[in-house]
């Protein structure tokens, strides 16, 4: 009798004692408008959600965003094209499981637009060493990108690209509120990768050294030779990384800071610098500044006027020759900030208002058409955990 | 050097940087502004990726695009 009482005390605390479910979820919905001084205009919805069982060790993300593109920029008027507007999608999906020290990850992503189709994916395996103290990880992706023109089919004409991504990393605590990663990227890049619509413009050898920087269409048109031929840019590039993240926790404000060096075979080499203070002005609160700058020398085969001779009916060129800006010697800045609002609890940051607005200035060195930038930026995201 | 003596000076570079923190004293390290992901906007992450000639610092699904 006092044994079948017993039992049956077990079972009900088993029942009452049930342990709760672990799982966090959370998602993040997103709208952010992007416009700058060379008439290009994006509007991007977005939503991100994620679940992870912190016990288990296991977690799902995933992501999915449509920019909608209204650019009329001088790319475009130089070629006497009308303002035109595109529509793309993007999605991700990655998973986790790190049950102890060992940690495996696999993600996929995909963008989509009517001349464009980007595939990827890869994944990831880190450990735990020294209590946590330190985390070393490494990854690998695989791309696949295929460009081509509005309205024909890929199967008509197209041009492939392929990228193999491997990623290093080590996380390492310095102190009880400072943490410091490292991060090494290789980037091994094969294929097409000029843009089908981009014709540049061919001077001759004695007006060549005559354009100026920001020359415009009408400068440009009255001077270059008859025709205009397409863009051309190497079938291989290697690309390398390195990036150290700096994040140190205070008694109410966080320091984040990043950095960046990079470099690659095709001469461009750059240095990217990150910068956000993040300030909790009360509980529910939060405000942060962000700077950012980025300066970069262009590819060894960008030049601010192509010189062509035409002889004969033949066109003799360079043989590598581009019109992407983001291939010739620039400098950045940008300057902004954000702030962040919890209601409810704010200790569990179940429901948050996200808002970021920013500048970017950007200025060309050696460029046609345009000599700098304007851009502004702003993005309101509604954060709900549960 | 060779390639295995480089990797072990550094993780022993890495390692002698650690702190020795034990678990319930990460109260700080665990707060969530000291992940770059906390107030990450995936519009403004592609608007870096596009305007930049550089790329990489970012472990995780990416892809390309058309944006240039």
């Amino acid at each position: 009798m006092r044994r079948a009482i017993a039992l049956s005390c077990l079972s009900l605390t088993s029942l009452a004692g049930a342990e709760p479910s672990h799982l966090d979820v959370d998602t993040i919905t997103e709208f952010s408008a992007y416009t700058d001084t060379d008439a290009v205009t994006v509007y991007t919805p977005a939503l991100r959600g994620s679940v992870k069982d912190p016990l288990a060790g296991w977690s799902a993300s995933g992501s999915y965003l449509v920019d909608i593109v209204s650019a009329a920029s001088v790319d475009i008027v130089s070629a006497a094209s009308p303002r035109w507007m595109e529509v793309r999608h993007a999605g991700t999906l990655s998973g986790s499981y790190e049950p102890r020290e060992l940690g495996l990850s696999a993600f996929g992503a995909v963008s989509s637009e009517p001349d464009y189709l980007s595939l990827s994916g890869g994944g990831s395996a880190s450990i735990d060493l020294f209590r946590k103290n330190l985390t070393l990880l490494g990854a690998y992706s695989y791309g696949h990108d295929v460009a081509g023109r509005s309205g024909t089919p890929f199967s008509v004409y197209s041009l492939t690209l392929n990228r193999h991504t491997v990623s290093t990393s080590a996380a390492i605590v310095l102190s009880r509120s400072t943490l410091l990663t490292l991060v090494g990227d290789a980037v091994l890049e094969s294929g097409r990768q000029e843009k089908p619509y981009r014709w540049l413009p061919l001077f001759d050898a004695s007006v060549a050294p005559s354009i100026t920087p920001g020359s415009s269409v009408e400068e440009v048109n009255a001077l270059r030779l008859p025709g205009r031929i397409a863009e051309r840019v190497p079938d291989t590039r290697q690309r390398f990384a390195l990036t150290g993240r700096f994040a140190h926790r205070g008694r109410a404000s966080t320091w984040l800071a990043e950095s960046r060096l990079y470099a690659d075979s095709w001469g461009l080499v750059a240095n990217t610098d990150d910068v956000r203070w993040v300030h909790d002005v009360s509980r529910r609160l939060s405000l942060w500044p962000h700077l950012r700058f980025n300066v970069q020398r262009g590819a060894t085969f960008w030049k601010l006027a192509y010189v062509g001779n035409l002889s004969s009916g033949l066109v003799d060129a360079p043989e590598f020759r581009s019109g992407d800006r983001e291939l010739s010697p620039l400098w950045s800045g940008t300057f902004g900030g954000g702030g962040r609002f919890d209601f409810g609890n704010p200790q569990e940051r179940a429901f948050g208002l996200i808002l970021q607005l920013e500048a970017t200035y950007t200025d060309y060195l050696r460029a046609l058409y345009i000599s700098h930038r304007w851009a502004g930026f702003a993005s309101l995201q509604a954060e709900v955990k549960l | 050097m060779d390639a295995k003596r480089l990797s072990l000076l550094v993780l022993v570079a890495l390692t002698s940087a650690c702190a020795n923190v034990a678990p319930y004293q990460r109260g700080r390290l665990a707060h969530p502004t000291m992940s770059p992901d906390d107030a990450a906007s995936l519009g403004q992450e592609h608007v870096h990726s596009v305007q930049e000639g550089a790329t990489g610092g970012n472990v995780g699904a990416s892809g390309g695009c058309g944006c240039n």
